[in-house]
């Protein structure tokens, strides 16, 4: 008998006499409007050490994160494939290398900042959601030290609930081989609870929200 | 540390409450980790109806949970994941080396997993020389030490920071630090070289969602979306128990697991991953090897099914008072605390861990505090139950002479009023003979921290007689 068939013929044969409990409807978070949502996620991950700022449209963010780039002394950048940032990218050439999502491992792993384009944000929580799917985001969002998310507005979503519903919740399946969800720059407490901001992935996180209604 | 068992409990205790260093930072951490998660849960209006939720959704899986699995297992392989099954841990570790073994592997990463724990998977792949790095902080600090975990969520939590400094200092040469910052900084630097060329990456699974195949990984450090991105193939062990029916139940569950473990209101990462990354930036494999050891028998009980509710968050280590002063090593399994008390017994056998349901005031502690409504109080006690019925198997001792003796003579002077005054009579004035106060024999245990009880000076009986003046 195979591993499959005896496990779950054990688990067939003990529930034989168990009633199936039937399964509560979802249960989902209270909605939040969306005139709060961009303070909401701004005040959230900007708690966490992150830094969140608005811009009227894409020319102001493209501006910003060549200043934020030169802020951080940035020498090779590693970008998604998204389509956004291949017009705003030249802009930030100014003498540095920038490396396309399929760079060898090597030169993404000595990156030392990373730009992506995200698909939602998650009001209620101050969450980036990258889905690969969408965007070839998953180095350029984790290697590099520093990792800077364009955001436009109009993807800020209220709840975790409305998330898993954007990414494929709502019965079509997952669309997205992975689907990453980022609250704030990596961190850790596992040295007597003091907390350390920066360990494996980024140390510092920075969101350009695009407010085009403003 | 590793080679302590369940079944020195009693002696393990003991030397962890003599040891101070631990104690202290026990004390710490449990009481920082129960304030932060009291202050997250706060702000939280509906906990109560989330915990019924949670409870609900997970009744209702392991009431079925052989079809949950079976359509978990059709959406991974729909997506191109490769599903294994394993009966026990040394079926899984085999399973582990042979897919390591397929593609030379090398170097292996490891994020944090307790069920990789669970099976000693580390151990199984050391030989063939393929012992994985451990790559979340606090377990690389257990690895390079040589021990084991002491706690789910904080795994070197008995760890000062200038132990670590030391060991960093031996291990890895650096100069001498013990500032936490510092310390982390060089993990960051040494691990990066163990991500970037390792050809495996093996993880554990928070979740499994049925639905679609997908499954979940939650953490802070960003170590396990290195360790499941950057090699070309990716383990996940997973628990049978860890299937959820729909991916919109959880948010019930990401609403609870990181207040409840760390006082956030949600991890730093959370990764869905279905299916693997061959035309992106992920691994071409992703294999999920399905873990039962113990787990199927677990459901059958309708009593302790519950068990397998646990989204070990750590929140009943921190609430507990033996935890509180013991910590993670005295009870010589993988998973401790409360929930350890009611796992490793039903998982291992009550024969070896049947000392752990003991290790418990029955206070309740533990289950105010489950995200999922455990009631491990009750768990505890029907654990007690069968672990003494288990030792009934012996004939009872007989009873010796001398106590036969004296129910006999007690029986013979209260069977008659007469005997009876007299016995008291008699008693009345042994009383007051100096080598009676001090009792001989089998009794004198028992009066070596209390007082022979006095007679009334006058007894009910003449009290009755005389009138109650």
């Amino acid at each position: 008998m195979s591993a499959r068939e005896q496990i779950l013929g054990t688990i067939r044969n003990g529930l034989r006499e168990t009633a199936a409990v039937p399964l509560p409807p979802v249960r989902r978070g209270a909605p939040v409007a969306v005139a709060e949502r961009a303070a909401r996620f701004a005040a959230v991950l900007g708690r966490l050490g992150a830094r969140v700022e608005t811009v009227a449209d894409l020319a102001a963010a493209t501006a910003r994160i060549a200043a934020v780039l030169d802020e951080a002394k940035a020498q090779q950048v590693a970008l998604s494939d998204a389509p956004e940032l291949a017009a705003m990218a030249p802009a930030w050439r100014n003498g540095r290398r920038l490396l396309a999502s399929d760079a060898a491992r090597e030169e993404l792993l000595a990156a030392d900042a990373g730009v992506t384009f995200a698909q939602w944000g998650i009001a209620e929580t101050g969450t980036l959601v990258l889905e690969t799917a969408r965007e070839q985001n998953r180095l350029a969002s984790l290697l590099p030290a520093l990792h800077i998310a364009v955001l436009p507005v109009a993807r800020l979503l209220g709840t975790l609930g409305d998330a898993f519903t954007a990414v494929g919740g709502d019965g079509g399946g997952v669309r997205s081989r992975t689907v990453t969800f980022i609250t704030g720059p990596s961190r850790t407490a596992d040295i007597e609870l003091t907390l350390v901001v920066g360990v494996h992935g980024p140390k510092h996180l920075h969101v350009v929200l695009v407010d085009d209604a403003r | 540390m590793s080679q302590l068992r369940p079944e020195t409990f009693a002696q393990n205790a003991r030397s962890a409450l003599a040891d101070a260093t631990l104690t202290g930072a026990l004390r710490r951490a449990t009481d920082t980790f129960a304030e932060r998660r009291a202050a997250a849960i706060g702000q939280v209006p509906d906990w109560e109806d989330l915990r019924t939720q949670a409870a609900a959704i997970k009744a209702a899986t392991l009431s079925r949970l052989d079809h949950w699995l079976e359509l978990f297992v059709a959406n991974a392989e729909a997506a191109g994941t490769v599903v294994h099954w394993a009966r026990d841990a040394a079926e899984a570790c085999s399973i582990v080396r042979s897919l390591a073994k397929q593609h030379g592997a090398r170097r292996l990463v490891k994020s944090k997993s307790m069920a990789t724990e669970e099976i000693h998977l580390n151990a199984a792949l050391a030989l063939d020389g393929a012992e994985p790095v451990e790559t979340d902080l606090g377990e690389w600090i257990i690895q390079l030490a040589g021990e084991t975990p002491s706690h789910i969520i904080v795994p070197a939590i008995h760890k000062t920071k200038e132990a670590i400094g030391e060991l960093f200092v031996d291990k890895l040469g650096i100069p001498p630090s013990s500032e936490p910052a510092v310390l982390a900084d060089h993990a960051r630097q040494r691990l990066r070289a163990h991500f970037g060329s390792a050809d495996l990456g093996i993880s554990g699974v928070n979740f499994g969602v049925a639905e679609t195949g997908t499954i979940l990984v939650l953490e802070n450090e960003g170590n396990a979306r290195m360790t499941t991105t950057l090699p070309k193939v990716h383990v996940a062990v997973m628990g049978i128990e860890k299937v959820i029916p729909r991916l919109l139940d959880l948010e019930v569950f990401l609403r609870l697991l990181p207040r409840s473990g760390t006082g956030q209101h949600l991890t730093t990462y959370q990764s869905l991953l279905t299916g693997p990354d061959p035309q992106g930036q992920g691994p071409r494999e992703l294999h999920i090897v399905l873990l039962d050891n113990g787990r199927s028998r677990i459901v059958a009980d309708e009593q302790m099914r519950q068990t397998l509710a646990c989204i070990r968050c750590g929140a009943c280590l921190n609430a507990c008072p033996v935890y509180q002063s013991i910590g993670g090593h005295a009870y010589g399994s993988v998973y401790p605390g409360p929930i350890g008390a009611i796992l490793t017994p039903q998982l291992a056998g009550l024969h070896s861990a049947g000392t752990l349901p003991f290790a418990s005031s029955l206070c309740g502690a533990c289950k105010d505090v489950c995200p999922v409504k455990i009631d491990i109080p009750s768990l505890l006690l029907e654990l007690r139950q069968r672990a003494v019925e288990g030792t009934k198997t012996q004939p009872p001792t007989r009873s010796r002479w001398y106590e036969r003796l004296a129910w006999r003579g007690w029986a013979w002077f209260t069977r008659g009023p007469r005997r009876f005054r007299f016995a008291m009579a008699m008693a009345r004035l042994g009383e007051k003979l100096p080598f009676v106060q001090r009792l001989a024999g089998p009794l004198r245990a028992w009066q070596s921290s209390r007082e022979l009880p006095k007679l009334a000076k006058r007894s009910f009986r003449s009290t009755w007689r005389g009138g109650a003046s």
